[in-house]
């Protein structure tokens, strides 16, 4: 669990407002590594999960690429997704849920397997293909009083499920929140990305002048947030807290980032705000980076914009987890927190030759950073952009 | 928890009883049956391309998403604005997912259309409509599992009182499940969103306010609201007086 891993403390109340969300458990599973710990120590190891697909068919011929980070022993049970298979194996992990949390949950597409199955013509259960179908499958199995619902904003929702469960929190709707996020790569979503002509033929390379594109990926993580008043009253781990956030629109294209990243801008612009923290309180980034030449361009231009020239650690793990689209927020801010409580930031997988701008701030190395805050970013379909700024 | 307000200040449907908005249509219907053809093209003063290539789902609220702004007055724009939009679904763009990946299936994704793909995020149109009337603000789609059609409200409501957003639609969007899934019909099809401001901000004379007291209890004019229905009935009654 991560709450053995990460260098935690206890709760402390100093300079800390009552009803701030802190994150008090995590977990997460990636092709990577099933747990934080096996999954950070492979990151530092510099270790990638991205490799040739066998879950389908990927005729060379007829695709872009054929890779792909796959959790190799993900097996569907009967007629269920396998996005049962991945929550299952994400929940063994967490520790004890409170009865009175809201459950948020985020993902792009759910059990988009059994849609295939049932539009090939093969019977298969229709109950994991709703987004829905998420919470319908966690509350029940840990307890949960509320209903629970389902944010879906492309490759940012599970981004904004965070910002929302803290939001909740800090209004004071909600003593405690349980985020839960999930995606399996999929025939469905390979072909969409490849007809779009944005899957790299070789694992993706953030940030780097070389890049060609992304690998999917597949992935989950739950945050548990509560109000710092509440984790220190029970004397919860604190893994780090969530500052502030910012959700935006480019309101400019409706598959390709807005050139020069006014929207991702304005979204970091709204999460300073929100967090009450100035640029310079911004010690590194875990970036989008999907490895897409107008994503990362975009991003390297978002962030001088608003935070200034000065230079400071980025780094994205797309080239060792691949993207794994509408979870991918909220594994990279578990490591976001990973990152704070170490100091210290992975390197960028697949990145040698940087991008223009990227210099001195990207690394194919572990880095180094000051205590201080973490900014994450996600953009997506739609145009939108969400920021979260974590502190520890 | 302290409640939070906020004024209606536009309402826009389309649902299979037809198209309109609250201050020129004095009667709203969502029933329960097919959605018949309808001509978006007739709610937008300038040509919309996209449009054609939208699915269903989308041209749904992309259409009521327009017919809330007008009834607002802010359908007209020169500089992008901080207004945002949440929606609330069951079954979301499942429609689009179904005709995409019949696109895929023959020749093994050779003839997968990047088109379809465009429109099989559920929040794509939210998208359209942000690029259509410049807003820049909040912008994600919630889930229900048992459809009120007020989730997206009581998220959007919120946003206002963060000051997040310096207004917001909140509304549903829904096409209905695919036939190929074989599930009952339990969710009328249409689209509803209202545009929500900080109480007096708008110079048009509001419908009344909308308030949350919890994340499960919302009041309009001090009175409970159940779903998205009665919402939309209530505040046509304001205007009938």
């Amino acid at each position: 669990m991560v709450h053995t891993l990460l260098q935690m403390d206890t709760f402390h109340s100093e300079n800390q407002q009552p009803r701030q969300a802190v994150v008090t458990d995590a977990v997460l599973v990636t092709a990577l590594g099933g747990d934080i710990d096996t999954l950070w120590r492979r990151l530092m190891q510099k270790g990638t999960a991205i490799g040739p697909i066998s879950r389908f068919p990927v005729d060379q011929e007829h695709y872009t690429a054929g890779i792909a980070a796959i959790i190799d022993d993900l097996k569907p049970s009967r007629d269920h997704s396998l996005i049962k298979s991945l929550l299952d194996r994400l929940m063994v992990q967490m520790g004890p849920v409170p009865s009175d949390a809201t459950l948020i949950t985020a993902t792009l597409k759910a059990g988009i397997d059994n849609l295939e199955a049932v539009c090939r013509g093969n019977p298969s259960g229709f109950q994991d293909i709703p987004l829905s179908s998420l919470a319908e499958h966690i509350s029940p199995q840990i307890g949960l009083k509320s209903n629970g619902l389902c944010i879906s904003a492309s490759c940012a929702s599970s981004t904004i499920a965070v910002a929302q469960g803290a939001a909740l929190i800090e209004s004071g709707q909600a003593e405690a929140v349980l985020v839960c996020c999930a995606e399996i790569v999929s025939e469905y979503a390979f072909a969409g990305f490849s007809s779009l002509k944005a899957l790299a033929p070789a694992p993706c390379q953030p940030f780097d002048r070389g890049r060609r594109g992304l690998s999917l990926g597949e992935g989950a993580a739950a945050l548990l947030l509560m109000p710092a008043a509440r984790a220190g009253r029970e004397g919860r781990d604190r893994l780090g807290t969530i500052c502030g956030w910012g959700i935006t629109n480019d309101a400019a294209h409706i598959t390709a980032p807005a050139k020069g990243g006014h929207g991702l801008a304005q979204a970091i612009d709204k999460a300073l705000k929100s967090a009450e923290k100035k640029p310079e309180e911004i010690t590194a980034i875990c970036a989008h980076g999907t490895g897409t030449i107008y994503n990362d361009r975009m991003e390297l231009d978002a962030f001088k914009h608003i935070l200034g020239p000065r230079k400071r650690p980025i780094f994205s793990v797309k080239g060792a987890i691949g993207h794994t689209l509408g979870a991918a927020g909220g594994i990279e801010i578990i490591l976001g927190l990973k990152a704070l409580a170490t100091l210290t930031i992975p390197p960028t997988i697949g990145f040698t030759h940087p991008e223009k701008g990227a210099e001195g701030q990207v690394s194919a190395e572990t880095q180094a950073i000051a205590n201080g805050c973490l900014l994450t970013t996600n953009s997506g379909f739609g145009g939108v952009n969400a920021a979260i700024i974590l502190g520890p | 928890m302290e409640s939070i307000k906020t004024e209606i200040t536009g309402i826009g449907w389309v649902t299979a009883a037809g198209m309109g908005r609250a201050r020129t249509h004095r009667d709203f219907a969502m029933p329960l049956e097919r959605m018949p053809e309808f001509r978006p093209e007739n709610v937008f003063k300038e040509p919309f391309p996209n449009l054609r290539r939208m699915d269903d789902y989308s041209r749904l609220g992309v259409t009521a998403t327009a017919l809330a702004l007008a009834d607002a007055g802010l359908d007209t724009w020169t500089c992008k604005r901080n207004i945002g939009i949440v929606g609330t679904t069951v079954y979301g763009c499942l429609g689009a997912d179904v005709d995409y990946y019949n696109t895929v299936i023959p020749n093994r994704g050779a003839q997968a259309s990047p088109a379809l793909f465009s429109y099989t995020s559920a929040n794509s149109y939210l998208g359209e409509a942000a690029i259509r009337f410049g807003l820049t603000g909040t912008n994600y789609m919630v889930f229900e599992q048992h459809p009120t059609g007020l989730a997206g409200l009581h998220a959007a409501l919120g946003h206002i009182a963060r000051q997040d957003d310096d207004k917001i639609l909140g509304g549903v969007c829904e096409a209905g499940c695919p036939r190929i899934f074989g599930q009952p019909d339990n969710v009328p099809p249409g689209a509803v969103f209202f545009m929500l401001e900080p109480v007096g901000s708008n110079p048009l004379p509001g419908f009344g306010i909308l308030e949350s007291l919890s994340m499960d209890k919302l009041l309009f004019n001090g009175s409970p609201v159940d779903n998205l229905v009665m919402l939309v009935e209530q505040c046509l009654s304001v205007m009938r007086r």
